[in-house]
């Protein structure tokens, strides 16, 4: 029988603790624990982007992290990147307006990473195209979801 | 599903971590886990006890008498951003933004690319031609050992159980009145991301003003058990001013010096023809000046 173990880190703004078997991933304990359900199980090997999440404000692949690993860490999934519940993150809204979104199996992976390549405000198309590369989508050719990063990063500049 | 484990422990300083490794036989250190928890879950390893390195504080990057001193825990992200080993090392920057995709890279560290020792492990030529060395530590005390002298099979190191990486040291480079430094990195495969190498190359020359080549290292993944050096080559090239038949030679040498293998990912006749092709591309930028 696994141990199980307590683990305590800072999930969309709020500090939370749980006590999960030791082999628990991050996924898991999201979705099982925490209850939320946004984060997505595609490939499950760190492969497809639908369930990543940011950690310490980078995104990274839920399904490779153990729970146990991100104690004291800051944890931001999908529902968490517009900060208050129902609210969007600039990028989320642009999704929305600019017809990023399809079947939306992708979008919560797509959403965490666009957030963050918007926060290090990336210009080159070439490098959004680089980092936006581990979130698969097979519905909508990406260009309305690099429309989306350019609609973000205008909105940002705005400002 | 939970992974099959027992249990994690989380040490909060190296000397923790390397007693641990030292009084719990079978336990394995885990980093980013991106090699490791795919690993466990499909039963291709096992390991009761996991020590999770993330607050060992093993990473980082910072210059030395002798270097650049990178952290093991160090991620590829971290790496491929610094401006250090962007203008001295950047063979090693590139091949560290090649490491899968970006959510792979903001979580893979430096130390889980050489422990796990895969053939196809990006950084590992990169590190090659900058002559690399691994320091490693136990609880008894650290030594150092040439990159070469770590990898012992396809998933097997010369670590023992009770040991970890603790960083890699990348031998500053001086370079002399008029010379200059050419590094790259290449990889080939299905696609640009996210894609483990069917074959990757990093080289390494400094040129005189003359046009002689001073110095050239060539290194060469998923070509062999093991990521290598084309030795062979190195001396057909070296102290010689590169022209269209020294050219021509080094890519017929190389392919016999390499000596690709077949496997899942591609039949030793194209790696050999993508060995050659990476080559003549990298001689190209060493003749461009
Ligand atoms: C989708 C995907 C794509 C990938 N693409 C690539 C790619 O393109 N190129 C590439 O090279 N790799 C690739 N990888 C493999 C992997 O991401 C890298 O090898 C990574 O650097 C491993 O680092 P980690 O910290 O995640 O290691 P972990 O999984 O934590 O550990 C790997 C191994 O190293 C050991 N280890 C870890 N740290 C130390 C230490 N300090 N001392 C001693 N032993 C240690 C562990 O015990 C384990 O055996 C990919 C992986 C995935 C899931
Ligand atoms: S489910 Fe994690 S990357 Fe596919
Ligand atoms: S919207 Fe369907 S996979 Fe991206």
């Amino acid at each position: 029988m696994a141990e199980r173990i307590a683990v305590t880190f800072t999930l969309n703004g709020e500090k939370r603790s749980f006590q999960v078997p030791a082999g628990r991933r991050l996924l898991d304990l999201l979705r099982d624990d925490a209850g939320l359900t946004g984060t997505k199980e595609g490939c499950g090997a760190g492969e497809c982007g639908a369930c990543t999440v940011l950690l310490d404000g980078r995104p990274v692949t839920s399904c490779l992290v153990l729970a146990a690993s991100v104690e004291g860490c800051e944890v931001v999934t999908v529902e968490g990147l517009g900060g208050a519940a129902g609210h969007l993150h600039p990028f989320q809204r642009a999704l929305v307006d600019t017809g990023g979104v399809q079947c939306g199996f992708c979008t919560p992976g797509v959403a965490v990473t666009g957030a963050a390549i918007v926060a290090l405000d990336v210009a080159d198309p070439a490098e959004q195209a680089r980092l936006l590369a581990g979130n698969l989508c097979r519905c909508t050719g990406y260009t309305k979801i690099f429309a989306a990063l350019e609609a973000a990063r205008e909105a940002r500049h705005a400002k | 599903m939970d992974l099959p484990i027992n249990t994690v422990l989380r040490p909060a300083s190296l000397a923790e971590a390397l007693k641990l490794l030292a009084e719990r036989p079978g336990a394995r250190p885990i980093a980013g886990g991106t090699d490791l928890v795919v690993q466990l879950r499909d039963g291709r390893r096992h390991a009761d006890v996991l020590v999770d390195l993330a607050k060992v504080g093993l990473a980082g990057i910072r210059d030395s008498e002798r270097g650049l001193v990178i952290g093991a825990g160090t991620s590829m992200d971290a790496i491929a951003a610094h401006p250090g080993v962007r203008s001295r090392f950047p063979a090693l920057a590139a091949a560290a933004a090649r490491v899968g995709a970006w959510p792979i890279q903001c979580r893979a560290t430096l130390g889980g690319n050489l422990g796990n020792a895969s053939p196809a492990a990006d950084t590992v030529p990169a590190l090659l031609v900058a002559g690399a060395a691994v320091t490693i530590a136990s609880a008894r005390g650290q030594r150092q050992l040439p990159l070469e002298e770590l990898f012992a099979g396809p998933g097997r190191t010369h670590l023992k159980p009770n040991e970890l990486i603790v960083s890699v040291l990348l031998p500053s480079v001086r370079l002399g009145q008029g010379r200059r430094l050419v590094e790259r990195f290449v990889k080939v495969g299905p696609r640009q991301e996210q894609i483990i190498s069917v074959v990757c190359m990093a080289g390494r020359a400094i040129v005189a003003a003359d046009g002689r080549i001073e110095l050239v290292r060539l290194a060469f993944g998923s070509v062999a058990p093991t990521p290598v050096r084309a030795r062979a080559t190195e001396r057909l090239l070296e102290r010689k001013v590169l022209d269209g038949s020294l050219r021509h030679e080094a890519l017929a040498v190389v392919q016999e010096d390499v000596k690709p293998i077949d496997d899942v990912r591609a039949p030793a006749s194209y790696r050999r023809l993508a060995v050659a092709t990476l080559l003549d591309r990298f001689l190209a930028e060493v003749a461009r000046g």
